[in-house]
């Protein structure tokens, strides 16, 4: 099993008497993608800042790669890459002289310099706009320089704070080329926050946190398994059949449209209904539960308000 | 060393990219220059050195102006969020300072020496030695007065607040300095504040180093407003180098101190999103 990158334990920080962040725990292993899911003001950038030693926490403990980010701060910036919700680069610089300060202040060997930069404006296809003032560059082409800037050093995890909010669903879909593309080329780990579901589906595990609180931590499957229910449309010439035989295993179905429609959390009893009925069922649709679904369950609101 | 330097090099590109500003605040001092030396060079002021009189007015004011309003630049870097990528880098907040400190300094000595050159352009004489004398001066008097400006911008975070500071720090600082209104006709009431002046003694070196004193008595000196009679304790215009040094390394401490504990994460005026 792989070692954890990131370990949280009872965290908590609090501004005068409102708890942001309300005593949570969690852990993040080596080389995956994990995604801190919530509504605006549940506490992942406070979670962020701390993690990232910018910002002092109420209790609790927080370690990155074994290092506590209280204690040994200059071991964990050293391990650590960031990509802000806020653009954090030097506007009135060229891209690459923002990427060069960079180097210097995490003091990449000389040598290798130039040979890092080009590999990360490869990887995040910006090598055109090198030489252009940061101020010129468009939202998302400031979005791939600190991708790429927040890349260079080779940091070991990455965090990546609501890393495609502001940007049009075009840029939001390629950032997230770069990302899976750097899973693949590095292996490094990814903590991001988003408030966007579907980009919490393709990571490997997903926290959903609320009011401070993390109410569920899984993968997205297993989310979606324990929290929502599949639902099964089915068009038969058997209808009262098929009810008779769902009121005899207990399986919740209603009329709907000329069909059917039940839902259940286990798909066992409806694949042994199918079976069944094949010769009279005309036509089947059969859908999973979304994150939407997930989060509002387990917060009893939309995400997106 | 990496960071300091790599801090330094940004910050003097980026005073070289804004051409404008550079310029503009040269020309105030240009301007100041020209006009005084017709005044000064007239039979009424009649002094023996009157534009190095006047120059080391000029320029001194120049060095502790610019000193401490470039370390505007740090609100400006809070303010656009690069502050952020600075505080989560591994650099010791102590680097970071001496890398902002050091900027301020350069690049104030820089407009101080370019001042002294227009000097030469409207009479100012002076010889290599006292020269290079005013250069390590103004290094000196801009380290002093860039850790003040530093401190004040970490304890303002933000740009209206430290105008408001700077002013009210620049105000008494410069009237009882013995800038303009010698210091030996405020009375004695105000004495205490002229000695802990830190301009007072950075004036006063420049005056002895511009107007070349060495050759005058102690008695001379304090007749000139140079050297000063504390209760009996004499401080020479060359003391002024250690005072001026203990007074910034005062305020260099009282900077990373601010680094190490303000938290810059929560003051940002550009928002991509608008999200927490």
């Amino acid at each position: 099993m792989a070692a954890n990158s990131i370990e949280v334990e009872r965290f908590t920080k609090k501004y005068g008497d409102f708890a942001a962040v309300d005593d949570i725990s969690f852990s993040v292993q080596e080389g995956s993608i994990f995604a801190f899911l919530g509504p605006n003001g549940a506490g992942k950038s406070t979670t962020i800042n701390t993690l990232c030693t910018i910002q002092d926490k109420t209790g609790g403990t927080l370690r990155i790669n074994g290092n506590d980010v209280t204690e040994r701060k200059a071991e964990v910036r050293r391990d650590i890459g960031i990509v802000f919700q806020e653009c954090t680069l030097d506007q009135k610089l060229t891209v690459r002289e923002n990427l060069n300060l960079h180097c210097d202040f995490y003091d990449v060997p000389k040598a290798e310099v130039k040979e890092r930069i080009r590999f990360v404006l490869d990887l995040v296809d910006i090598e055109e706009w090198k030489d252009a003032p940061v101020s010129a560059l468009s939202g998302g082409l400031k979005r791939r320089t600190e991708i790429a800037r927040g890349l260079v050093h080779y940091p070991k995890v990455l965090f990546l704070d609501e890393p495609t909010t502001g940007l049009d669903p075009q840029t939001r879909a390629s950032v997230w080329e770069y990302i899976r593309e750097l899973q693949k080329r590095k292996n490094i780990t990814i903590f991001l926050t988003t408030h966007y579901l579907e980009e919490a589906e393709i990571c490997d595990s997903v926290a959903i946190i609320d009011h401070g609180k993390i109410v569920a931590h899984d993968t997205p499957y297993n989310l979606k398994k324990q929290n929502t229910k599949t639902r099964t449309r089915i068009a038969t010439s058997d209808p009262a059949g098929i009810l008779r035989y769902c009121a005899e295993h207990s399986l919740a179905a209603v009329g709907e449209n000329g069909g059917l429609a039940i839902t259940s959390t286990e798909i066992g009893p409806v694949m042994d209904l199918v079976a069944l009925f094949k010769s009279s069922i005309l036509d089947l649709e059969i859908s999973k539960g979304t994150l939407d679904d997930v989060f509002l369950s387990l917060t009893g609101k939309e995400i997106r308000n | 060393m990496r960071a300091i330097q790599a801090i330094l090099v940004r910050n003097l590109i980026k005073l070289f990219r804004d051409k404008m500003r550079f310029f503009f605040t040269l020309f105030m001092s240009g301007f100041l220059l020209f006009t005084f030396s017709f005044v000064m060079k007239s039979a009424v002021a009649g002094l023996a050195h009157p534009m190095n009189y006047l120059i080391s007015g000029i320029v001194i004011m120049m060095v502790f102006q610019s000193a401490l309003n470039n370390s505007m630049g740090i609100l400006e870097d809070i303010s656009s969020g690069f502050m952020k990528e600075i505080l989560v880098a591994p650099i010791a907040r102590w680097q970071i300072s001496v890398g902002q400190v050091l900027s301020s300094t350069v690049i104030a000595t820089l407009q101080g020496v370019l001042v002294l050159v227009l000097g030469f352009f409207l009479g100012l004489r002076l010889d290599p030695f006292h020269f290079l004398l005013m250069v390590t001066l103004m290094l000196l008097v801009g380290l002093t007065f860039s850790s003040l400006g530093l401190y004040l911008a970490a304890l303002a975070k933000e740009s209206t607040t430290f105008q408001v500071l700077i002013s009210v720090v620049t105000m008494p600082l410069t009237f009882l300095s013995g800038a303009y209104i010698p210091t030996t006709v405020l009375p004695s009431i105000l004495r205490p504040v002229v000695y802990l002046n830190p301009l007072t003694y950075a004036t006063s070196m420049f005056r002895y180093a511009a107007l070349h004193m060495e050759s005058m008595s102690t008695a001379e000196l304090l007749k000139s407003g140079v050297a000063f009679d504390i209760h009996g304790f004499v401080v020479l215009p060359m003391d002024g180098v250690f005072i001026t040094l203990a007074i910034g390394a005062v305020f260099f401490a009282l900077c990373v101190r601010q680094f190490r504990k303000a938290d810059f994460s929560r003051v940002t005026v550009f928002k991509r999103g608008g999200h927490r």
